[in-house]
């Protein structure tokens, strides 16, 4: 049974455009046409706003808790073209850091497998993405792809942690090697798939299929398998679901799951990528599973609509 | 992309005016967020503001219901007793088995009815008392599926023995008859009662032959004219051949006795020897399987699966297994009748004399509000190694898929977590990463809980999660300033990185307060010393202070000079170093042996000349005094080394 279990009111003064749980959902984190970032506090279906952090000068686009290990840390992109790093630093929350190095707003950002360190990568609708690297002693390393998106670049997300080769554990201290990849959706209706080699982010592959502006793209949390799977939606209606079988990455096939009436904004893996959740148009998020024989069924649709709450039990369309 | 067999549910948000806005969402660890918003860049800052709230949008809310604790967690106990039993049982000692492990989950279902049933009936809040009664209603229906569910395929019960435990099923189940049957039985004068021949009926229609006999004899000897009907009624219900447990009779051999006992009712029926009772009449045409007698008692029967067992009884007693789903469909059509269309546990249970297992699987799926039913019902047939002989080729996955689904599902309680970690282990192919995505995600509120997820991911050589949880555990110690357990648990994680940072916020504390906090655990270090070299310094400086509290000098300076000829000290503490040699180099005794004192020296000189801080050194009045007595203590104690070394003893 799907119901509502809380409803937070964040008093945001504008219009909501991200709203995210931190690692261990206890926390809240949202951001508004209001410019401000709140945080709330949300354990056992309560709300205590925590923090109310100002310092963009613009509509707030999303929001990215970093991995607790590096401590509460919050990041958070604008319309203003800034890229703002909070902390909770003594029990309060605080700006850490700023990037300004955008030339227009930032609509993304997305932080990296908390094996690589502390790296949050940024798109941005001059086309660039950025990736911030904390270096230690609140200092930061900036890397910038120019023209990663020709127009602009809507989406960033990080491919889960793999290390190549032998699972024996690596001696204390020294960081295995891992090859990092992220994916990257832009106004020029391209999914591309970056590499880094050699302390350098490379343009690995381009993923054609979308014929309008590629609005989202996630890539799925890894669940042992050899394969890759990266979902992407766009503005032409269609959510496509991309998986890789090899090893090395080269050979991405798209699978159409389906083509929605309008634009398609949003989507998203649960957290052990059994779910794919995608928010089209018609104000529903839709949620879809794959089957075990490899197609995909929409088990559940959540709407905006009038008067109470109707939970209705949830099917599984799990044997076709 | 598949078509579902049914439209996926709507779950609706309350909000308003639904045509003016989108929905954004985000995933939380255990649910979905969901917000109002409106998408495109280019309404930036134009708009109403609408909404300002989020939904936290959750499934499996059924773990939170306090008084299905106990089924969860006792389940869980048989589950694990399960996994574990003995395969090498084979056959007959096999089936009792889990025969009997089916009959547990079925206690324990029904105790949580009765746990259910209690609360139900103390409560005063009606709202309460809804959903436990609800509660009661869903439990006793998944009891009343697993016991067919039981007797099908798990038992397997074949022709003769079937009918039996389908009796004994129908009488457990329907009860809506109790409470007649107890008001008669218990009256002063039961024949008189005017429900008593309903009562005669039900006993009947359920085969319970004395019980009935018993109850009609009150009757006659009310009323003595009947005395001769009785007589041969009782006769008959008497001889009626039943199936028997003890194996005593073959099924062929029950067949023949049957059928010429059906033949005598048929004659006494056609003589007329009732016709003056239509009570007895109607009970005869029951007893000869007459299926519009039987149907015309409707309403004792309640349901139609108890008037297909009483077809079954009068007309067919060795009925085959297979042969259920034609009595099945038929029964449910003649008794609803047209009237009313079947309901999901109708269908549930057609599928299930149908023997279509993954069907009744499906479907409770799609009806039952969480997975424990159909994962602990699944893995048992499973191990009856039903699933795999239906020849669909995720039948060993769909195990796997609803443990996997019903665990997870778990995961977002605060204490049940702990028994998904059991389910997850008996899942050979996704269970283990399930259980390292969802372990990280629980809250570490507490030391004592960060330390039972850390045993259980030792325990399963998770290396990562143990490291994660360590580090996570670290940091949070190191924001509330609690250096020594900060430092544990860098150890613990083995993060050199982080051991070297709290090792330099001990020293710096020890500088600015002049002694240690959490002596224990530095002089307690041992190997672990060696995860970093800024650690093993601040071992090494803690000793030379221990050494120095027990006066044990020599021992101390040694120590001392080492830890900077062999650079184990960091450069910028040098200086602390050597002023912590001042007061040995000022004791009465000589400590430091000539060639110490030069190798200080030369440290000294290091430290001021051409180095880091020598603008510092300069600027600073206390600097430039501090190297100034230095210079001046250590060239004394060479003076006085010198004459000490050179003196030849006893001149």
């Amino acid at each position: 049974m799907v119901s509502v279990i809380n409803t937070v009111d964040t008093s945001h003064e504008d219009m909501i455009h991200d709203a995210q749980m931190d690692y261990y959902g206890t926390r809240l984190a949202t951001c508004s046409s209001d410019r401000s970032v709140k945080i709330f506090d949300v354990r056992n279906g309560g709300q205590i706003l925590i923090a109310d952090l100002r310092g963009h000068e613009g509509p707030v686009w999303q929001v990215a808790w970093a991995h607790p290990m590096y401590g509460n840390i919050l990041a958070s992109c604008s319309y203003d073209r800034k890229v703002i790093i909070w902390k909770e630093e003594n029990g309060t929350w605080e700006k850490t850091y700023e990037y300004t190095g955008h030339d227009s707003s930032v609509n993304s950002v997305c932080w990296a497998p908390h094996d690589y360190g502390l790296i949050l990568a940024c798109g941005s609708s001059d086309g660039a993405i950025s990736l911030l690297s904390y270096t230690g002693d609140g200092q930061w390393e900036v890397k910038k792809i120019s023209n990663a998106h020709t127009i602009g670049c809507n989406a960033v997300s990080w491919a889960p942690a793999v290390v190549p080769g032998s699972l024996i554990e690596q001696p204390s201290g020294q960081k295995p090697n891992y090859v990092k990849r992220f994916a990257s959706g832009g106004c020029d209706n391209l999914v591309k798939i970056w590499k880094e080699e050699d302390s350098q982010w490379k343009e690995e592959q381009k993923l054609e299929a979308h014929s309008d502006w590629v609005r989202d793209v996630a890539w799925a949390p890894s669940i042992g398998l050899p394969t890759s799977t990266i979902a992407s939606c766009s503005q032409d209606g269609r959510v496509f679901i991309w998986t890789c079988d090899d090893a090395s990455g080269n050979s991405w096939s798209p699978k159409l799951l389906h083509k929605f009436n309008d634009v398609v904004w949003h989507v998203s893996w649960s957290i052990t990528a059994n779910i794919l959740a995608v928010s089209g148009g018609d104000n529903k998020v839709t949620l879809w599973k794959e089957s075990v024989d490899g197609l995909w069924a929409c088990i559940s649709d959540v709407n905006k609509g009038q008067g109470g709450v109707s939970a209705v039990t949830e099917g599984q369309q799990n044997e076709q | 992309m598949e078509e579902p067999d049914t439209e996926p549910p709507l779950v609706v948000v309350p909000g308003a005016d639904p045509s003016a806005r989108q929905l954004c969402f985000a995933w939380g660890p255990a649910e979905v967020l969901v917000c109002e918003t409106r998408f495109g860049r280019a309404d930036a800052g134009e708009g109403a503001p609408g909404s300002s709230r989020v939904f936290v949008v959750r499934r499996d809310q059924d773990i939170y219901i306090q008084t299905l604790r106990k089924l969860f967690n006792e389940s869980h106990g048989i589950f694990m007793g399960l996994q574990r039993s003995e395969e090498e049982l084979a056959g007959k000692s096999r089936k009792a088995q889990l025969v009997q492990v089916s009959k547990n989950y079925r206690s324990v279902i029904r105790a949580c009815m009765e746990d259910m049933h209690q609360a139900a009936v103390s409560t005063r809040d009606p709202a309460l008392q809804g959903q436990y009664s609800t509660q009661v209603s869903i439990l006793s229906a998944m009891e009343l599926i697993w016991n067919l569910c039981e007797i099908l395929f798990v038992e397997a019960a074949a022709a003769g023995l079937l009918l039996l435990r389908l009796l004994d099923w129908v009488r457990l189940h329907v009860c809506d008859v109790d409470s007649m049957v107890r008001e008669v039985l218990s009256s002063e004068n039961p024949s008189k009662h005017k429900l008593f021949w309903n009562v005669v009926d039900v006993f009947v229609l359920q085969g319970r032959m004395d019980e009935a006999r018993h109850l009609l004899s009150k009757e006659v000897t009310a009323n003595p004219t009947s005395m001769n009907m009785y007589k041969i009624l009782d006769d008959l219900m008497k001889k009626m051949p039943m199936p028997s447990l003890g194996n005593t009779q073959t099924l062929t051999e029950l067949e023949l006795k049957w059928q010429h006992w059906h033949e005598e009712c048929q004659r006494f029926l056609q003589d007329g020897t009732f016709a003056s009772n239509p009570h007895m009449e109607s009970i005869c045409k029951i007893l000869v399987g007459d299926e519009d007698a039987i149907l015309e008692k409707k309403e004792l029967m309640t349901t139609w699966y108890h008037f297909l067992v009483t077809r079954l009884l009068y007309s067919h007693p060795t009925v085959k297994p297979m042969e259920l789903r034609f009595y099945a469909q038929s029964s449910m059509d003649l008794f609803l009748g047209g009237e009313s269309s079947p309901e999901p546990l109708d269908m549930i249970l057609m599928a299930a004399f149908e023997f279509e297992m993954h069907q009744v699987i499906k479907e409770c799926s799609i009806v039952l509000s969480n997975w424990w039913f159909v994962a602990h019902l699944t893995d048992l047939l499973d191990h009856c190694k039903l699933l795999q002989s239906h020849n669909l080729y995720f039948g060993s996955n769909m195990r796997e898929f609803l443990l996997l689904e019903y665990a997870s599902g778990l995961f977002s309680h605060h204490s049940l977590w702990q028994l998904g970690v059991d389910y997850f282990d008996h899942c050979p192919e996704f269970g283990r990463v399930y259980l390292e995505l969802h372990i990280e995600r629980i809250p570490l509120n507490t030391e004592q809980k960060a330390l039972k997820v850390l045993r259980i991911c030792e325990q399963r050589q998770m290396h990562e999660q143990v490291r994660s949880i360590c580090k996570i555990m670290a940091m949070k110690a190191l924001r509330n300033n609690r250096l020594g357990s900060a430092l544990s648990w860098s150890i613990r994680a083995k993060d050199a990185a982080f051991a070297t940072l709290i090792s330099d916020r001990f020293l710096k504390d020890y500088c600015e307060r002049g002694c240690f906090s959490d002596l224990d655990l530095i002089d307690n270090l041992g190997p672990s010393m060696l995860l970093s070299d800024r650690l093993t310094f601040l071992g090494k400086y803690r000793e030379f202070h221990r050494l120095y509290g027990e006066k044990r000098f020599p021992e101390a300076a040694r120590l001392l000079l080492t830890l900077m000829t062999a650079h184990i000290a960091p450069c910028s503490f040098w200086m602390t170093l050597l002023t912590d040699a001042l007061p040995l180099l000022e004791q009465k005794e000589i400590i430091f042996s000539a060639e110490q004192t030069y190798e200080l020296m030369r440290c000294l000189e290091d430290l001021t000349a051409g180095n880091v801080d020598k603008q510092k050194f300069q600027e600073d009045d206390v600097e430039t005094t501090k190297v100034e007595m230095l210079r001046l203590a250590l060239a004394r104690n060479l003076a006085r080394v010198i004459v000490k070394e050179g003196t030849v003893e006893g001149s």
